[in-house]
């Protein structure tokens, strides 16, 4: 056994229980200072990554897998959790006495992620995925004295234990049927002519079950309430860092269902795409919460990205990491203007982002860049990632789903815009506070915006990147 | 095969008919005076003093998450203590990593306070 190959997982472990440590040696008032180590920690693991991604291959019996698809994962994860980490750094000082532990939760989440993105095992991946689930659960509650958050926390646990177990009980099937957990075994068995009823309802069962985690539609419903009631920072973390975590394994599960069940399986997610995209994008256009309308717009991109997955090829694979890199930057962009407004205002309902250009030109900004970014409006790189995807979408032959995603797009337009209208309108009544935001938040939404712009003008030396990791290290 | 099958299907019937034989047999000898005490619910044949929704300290499920540290600690160290000899120095390392962990996990409880009673 080569441990090398878990340079980063046991990384992100090592530095998860160093925090939990320098947490319990700082006195009560200076817990805030985890979160820079945090910090640190995260962006040391992000070079680490590029340096030191470990060596490919199968690892304990094939159970693991770290190849190009689980390197290039996992730079996302990390970048998301650093980037959500710095966006935090003021906001924790609402959980006083629980401070240092939200970063330290951040870290053990992250681990679950990067166990998703290399699991080529049914236990490994179901293991992975509650080790990711958990914490967030707890983040999401972790505003104790609120009860949305609470509210939020609870209805996440119970409709995250009922994707499990609907996800188990996939698996279960799958397991029946080719008599092994690993990947290969089932793809192996299933290929092989093991195929019946209950292989089908099994891989149905197991695709609901992820489709959770990215929160597709029919199942959705968990992510609208939850995004708005849980802290800003971990809405953000959920939105990018969770759903990316799903796309990795669902990445890595569809090839695997995907030959036996065959055309079955593809019109599945073809038509859970479709869905995705046309209630996303229509159910956000009425929302007042700013929230509430990313989550819903949220919806609409897994919808996006499930038509990645759905080509299941190299290129599909290449075009939906490059969206999820630009979905991550546009939706952290967002998601740390809202924070510094919220702070500044003390709302994060639409109506009250009323004046905000006099008051703080550079939130704003930020803030449109992002929007523009997630509509897809070309100097932003929302547009180009559209591009790629559907591309690839339309070299499958789906013309008339790159028609209807083309549409929705367009759709998609309309509440962006109304809220950028909004942010540049009037104030209602003439107070100038001048902003106070955090420098650690700023260079957050700044990062955010300027990779925006950039992968949006240059997309060669990022896609060149990642098509040469896929390439080189996939077996 | 299908003999032994038989077999069992003859007990598994037997048994059947018995219950309900018995079932019956009482129904036929048993005297017929009820009372209301009789169809009261049984609690241990005490009525019960108070309301029976009692609260709990939540502090309790503290104790049973610590208990579960100790728990998953023994179910590894049992295996490994038992091929200690022939294991080696590799899982050696790695189950001091795992003690060392857990031991981690019940000194932040410690320092949380969670062994405090208050």
């Amino acid at each position: 056994m080569d441990f090398s190959t878990l340079t980063l997982e046991i990384g992100a472990a090592a530095l998860a229980l160093i925090l939990l440590v320098v947490g319990l040696f700082l006195p009560d008032g200076k817990k805030g200072q985890v979160g820079i180590v945090a910090a640190l920690g995260f962006a040391f693991l992000l070079v680490l990554s590029f340096l030191a991604p470990g060596s490919k291959g199968p690892f304990f019996m094939g159970q693991y897998m770290n190849d190009g698809i689980s390197v290039l994962f996992k730079q996302i994860f990390i970048l998301g959790s650093l980037l959500v980490t710095l966006m935090s750094l003021r906001f924790t000082r609402r959980f006083e006495d629980a401070r240092g532990e939200f970063y330290v939760l951040l870290a053990f989440s992250l681990v679950g992620m990067m166990g998703m993105a290399g699991a080529t095992d049914f236990l490994t991946l179901y293991i992975a995925l509650e080790l990711m689930s958990i914490p967030l659960v707890v983040l999401t509650a972790f505003e104790k004295g609120s009860m949305r958050s609470t509210e939020a926390g609870m209805k996440y646990v119970l409709l995250g234990a009922m994707s499990s177990a609907i996800l188990l009980f996939g698996l279960s099937f799958l397991y029946g049927a080719a008599g092994s957990f690993g990947y290969g075994a089932v793809m192996a068995a299933l290929t092989g002519g093991q195929t019946g009823p209950l292989v089908v309802i099994g891989g149905i069962f197991a695709l609901a079950g992820l489709a959770f985690k990215v929160a597709a539609v029919p199942f959705h419903m968990w992510s609208p309430d939850i995004y708005e009631g849980a802290p800003v920072p971990v809405t953000a973390f959920l939105a990018v860092a969770s759903k990316a975590a799903g796309f990795a394994a669902l990445l890595r599960f569809f090839p695997v269902v995907l030959v036996p069940l065959g055309l079955g399986m593809t019109t599945l997610i073809v038509l859970i795409a479709a869905l995705s995209m046309v209630l996303g994008n229509l159910t956000a256009i009425p929302q007042t919460n700013i929230k509430r309308m990313l989550a819903w717009s949220s919806i609409a991109h897994a919808g996006y990205m499930l038509l990645g997955v759905m080509v299941a090829s190299f290129a599909g694979a290449a075009a939906l990491v490059y969206y999820l890199l630009v979905y991550l930057f546009a939706n952290v962009g967002a998601f740390a203007a809202v924070t510094a407004w919220s702070e500044l205002s003390g709302s994060d309902e639409i109506s009250s982002f009323k004046g905000m250009w006099k008051k703080s030109p550079l939130i704003s900004t930020v803030f449109i860049v992002s929007l523009l970014s997630l509509a897809g409006i070309p100097p932003a790189a929302g547009f180009i990632g559209k591009f790629f995807l559907f591309v690839e979408v339309a070299h499958k032959g789906y013309l008339w789903l790159v028609a209807l995603a083309l549409v929705m797009s367009v759709v998609s337009l309309y509440y962006y815009v109304s809220v950028i209208k909004t942010l540049v309108s009037e104030a209602p009544e003439g107070e100038t506070s001048k902003a106070d935001i955090p420098l650690a938040l700023r260079a957050v939404m700044l990062v955010s915006a300027v990779s925006t712009v950039v992968l949006g003008v240059l997309p060669g030396p990022v896609m060149g990147y990642i098509r040469n990791i896929l390439s080189t290290l996939s077996s | 095969m299908a003999k032994e099958f038989g077999t069992l299907f003859l007990f598994l019937a037997g048994g059947f008919v018995l219950s309900l034989v018995i079932v019956f047999v009482n129904w036929l000898l048993r005297p017929r005076n009820p009372s209301s005490a009789k169809a009261r619910t049984y609690e241990c044949g005490l009525e019960t003093e108070g309301p029976t929704w009692v609260q709990f300290k939540i502090s309790y499920y503290l104790y049973a998450l610590i208990f579960v540290v100790f728990d998953v600690e023994v179910v590894f160290l049992y295996p490994w203590a038992s091929s200690f000899k022939s294991a080696g120095l590799v899982p050696f390392v790695e189950m001091a990593i795992f003690i060392g962990v857990l031991a981690l996990g019940i000194w932040f409880a410690w320092k949380k306070g969670a062994f405090e009673w208050n």
